[in-house]
């Protein structure tokens, strides 16, 4: 199965955004963000929308397949 | 309320229930200690409804879900086997105390069973089951 990676990291720093904050923005926890981060847990598809709205960037320009 | 307070709070209802429980026991006063569970539990429930910080995602649904499979997986066929190890050798003494905690045991892991496929099933439903 191919890995989804994704860049919210960068985005989030770029914004100058907290894991804090952008856990706040989608109504998760700090720790999924975290594990989002690291490509541990690949979101469902309504948070990674919420997550795109955010960041105000198309899903693909955030996930990839590797 | 933030999460910060309401992990404190969480601690203080959990050293009074505790507290209580135990007295409850040592002056064998069972009234006392269902109460205590009860407060606390109507407690915790109210509390968590003023937090503002979001308690669970979906990832700790994803979580428990998979943990619930797992303690499901090991659970049913643990009891299942305890209920046989204790039923086989005491077919000839029914009534006995060994035959009867093997019948309980089976049916634990019937009623575990029971509970699965109705949540199994609510969900399969829930979710468009192929009726093919």
């Amino acid at each position: 199965m191919a890995e989804i990676i994704n860049n919210i990291k960068i985005l989030r720093a770029e914004r100058s955004l907290t894991q804090e904050d952008l856990a706040d923005k989608v109504e998760v926890t700090r720790q999924t963000i975290i594990a989002i981060e690291k490509s541990k847990y690949v979101p469902s598809l309504e948070l990674a929308f919420k997550i795109c709205k955010v960041f105000d960037k198309k899903i693909e320009e955030i996930f990839k397949t590797i | 309320m933030s999460y910060k307070n309401y992990k404190i709070v969480r601690i203080f209802i959990a050293m009074f229930m505790a507290m209580t429980v135990s007295i409850a026991i040592s002056v064998e006063n069972v009234l006392l200690a269902v109460s205590a569970i009860g407060i606390g539990m109507i407690s915790i429930f109210l509390i968590k409804k003023n937090v503002k910080a979001v308690l669970v995602d979906e990832m700790i649904k994803n979580i428990a879900g998979k943990s619930a499979l797992i303690a499901y997986s090991i659970t049913v066929p643990a009891l299942a086997v305890l209920s046989l190890v204790f039923m086989f050798p005491n077919f000839n003494s029914e009534g006995s105390y060994l035959y009867n905690l093997g019948i309980i045991f089976s049916y634990i892991a019937l009623f575990n069973m029971a509970i699965y496929s109705l949540a199994y099933y609510y969900y399969q439903k829930k979710y468009g089951r192929d009726n093919k």
